[in-house]
């Protein structure tokens, strides 16, 4: 099981409330259908986000995919280093691999998102 | 995952589930495409000695008296000439001098050729070269139960001989060899597609299983479909649906090698090739820095498009990305890609990537 302290998106990002920030990362499930990672693509600092809509991209030796936002909202914050350290994503995705921080108007911004439980049901459909 | 159960599966399925392998459809085959890391056994190959289930290829055999003659006017390379005990490259061609599928022959007699075609397309140059002879005896053994592991690496001649039992078996680039071994006679090939020193081990239903066993127990890495497309990319080795296909004939491919006697000899497709003009695409090689330039991306140049990439991937060997692209003769660089609406830099890159050690 995930961790359950984060809230979920079906295209396998995951969204983790504090205060009014809302740290933004991808599963362990999206990396294992990755493969190794080559290339990370995140945006600026400033930059509008929208629920289901894309922010970045992100590249393994197999295929390039879209990350989705699972909130609306601004950046506040970019992990600036993980691009060039794609370790930390490929082998961390849930601590050290998160994407970027974004400002909510607040909890309810995680609304319509999927718990831990739900979210293995989803994993469990795609494996 | 869908179909399944409509996949065939080599006689090998079992031992990939068994060693964790990543299986997915592919051709109508249920295949490995990874056992966990396309780099490290592509790494694997090019430092030691992998092995390949490629089971999947599609086998035929050709036989009787008017076998040569009739193959000759079946292909683009002449098979009459071809010495018994020996693989060609060559390819079938289309009447407009397109290319249908490349391919491999294997000269085991007389009268007597066994060939090596693409999965994807077993049925279509089946029915393609079915459809070219008449006096000569035709088998698919695809589905036979038996299979192929290729064996591939700077330690794939060591390894065979202890595989064998054999301490003096040297066969030649391209050579074929029916050596005895444990596991019976082995029919086996100096083949493969990585560009190293390597054999295609031709194993019956009998002998996959126990063959690819102790290949692995004598240190032989198992190797993926993945590995395998970044190996022969490495290598600059064209694949057909990328590099080859209908609208590309030989001669675009800088294939011209595999095609013999084209001004003179009769061949389907001979006649299409000598009323062609030159070339106006050329094949080049690209590598970027970060990003695989990947199939389709369109390629730029000064911002104008002129040309398509055939196939990328990240190669292990180089630690970079590389890729083919057609571009229109004569382009000139800086070269870039459009990826998915965002254009990367790439570099123009003399062809193969990694230099061949097949006939070392």
């Amino acid at each position: 099981m995930r961790p359950s302290d984060r809230s979920y998106l079906d295209s396998h990002e995951w969204a983790q409330l504090d205060g009014d920030v809302v740290t933004v990362g991808i599963t362990d499930f999206a990396i294992e259908q990755l493969g190794e990672l080559v290339y990370l693509d995140l945006p600026s600092t400033g930059t509008a986000v929208s629920r289901g809509n894309s922010f970045g991209e992100v590249e393994s030796v197999k295929a390039v995919s879209d990350v989705n936002s699972p909130v609306d909202g601004e950046i506040v914050e970019v992990n600036e280093a993980l691009p060039d350290s794609l370790d930390s994503l490929q082998n961390d995705p849930f601590a050290g691999g998160w994407l970027i921080k974004v400002k909510v108007s607040g909890a309810a911004a995680l609304d319509g998102l999927k718990d831990a439980a739900a979210y293995e049901d989803i994993v469990a459909s795609e494996s | 995952m869908a179909n399944t159960e409509t996949l065939l599966r080599t006689p090998l399925f079992e031992a990939h589930q068994a060693l964790g392998a990543k299986l997915v459809p592919f051709a109508g085959w249920e295949m490995p495409l990874d056992y966990g890391s396309i780099l490290g056994e592509s790494r694997a190959v090019r430092n030691g000695a992998g092995v390949f289930d490629v089971s999947h290829m599609a086998r035929f055999w050709f036989r009787g008296p008017s076998a040569a003659a009739e193959l000759d006017h079946a292909l683009g390379g002449c098979v009459t000439d071809q010495p018994i005990g020996k693989a060609r490259y060559t390819m079938i061609l289309q009447e407009d001098g397109g290319i249908l599928d490349d391919l491999i022959t294997y000269r085991t007699g007389e009268d007597a050729y066994f060939m090596v075609v693409n999965a994807s397309n077993r049925v279509r140059d089946r029915e393609a070269l079915v459809s070219r002879i008449s006096e000569t005896s035709f088998e698919d053994i695809t589905e036979d139960g038996g299979g192929i592991l290729a064996l591939q690496g700077p330690e794939a001649w060591r390894i065979l001989r202890e595989l064998t039992g054999q301490a003096d078996l040297a066969p030649g680039f391209l050579d074929l060899a029916w050596p005895a071994s444990p596991f019976g006679e082995l029919f086996i090939a100096r083949t493969g597609y990585t560009g190293e020193h390597g054999y295609e081990i031709f194993v019956s239903a009998e002998q996959a299983v126990p063959v690819w066993n102790r290949l692995l127990e004598l240190g032989v890495a198992p190797v993926g479909l993945g590995a395998r497309d970044v190996l022969r990319l490495e290598a600059a080795l064209p694949l057909y649906g990328h590099e080859i296909h209908e609208a590309i004939t030989p001669f675009d491919a800088g294939l011209r090698f595999a095609i013999k006697g084209w001004k003179t000899r009769d061949f389907i497709g001979a006649e299409a090739l000598r009323a062609k003009g030159d070339s106006v695409t050329e094949l080049i090689g690209l590598t970027a820095e970060k990003r695989v330039p990947r199939e389709g991306y369109p390629v730029l140049a000064a911002g104008e498009e002129v040309g398509m990439v055939c196939s990328g991937v990240y190669s292990a060997t180089l630690d970079k990305p590389i890729a083919t692209a057609y571009v229109r003769k004569g382009a000139e660089g800086p070269f870039s890609v459009s990826a998915r609406g965002k254009e990367f830099a790439v570099e123009r890159t003399d062809l193969p990537f990694v230099p061949h050690r097949s006939r070392d």
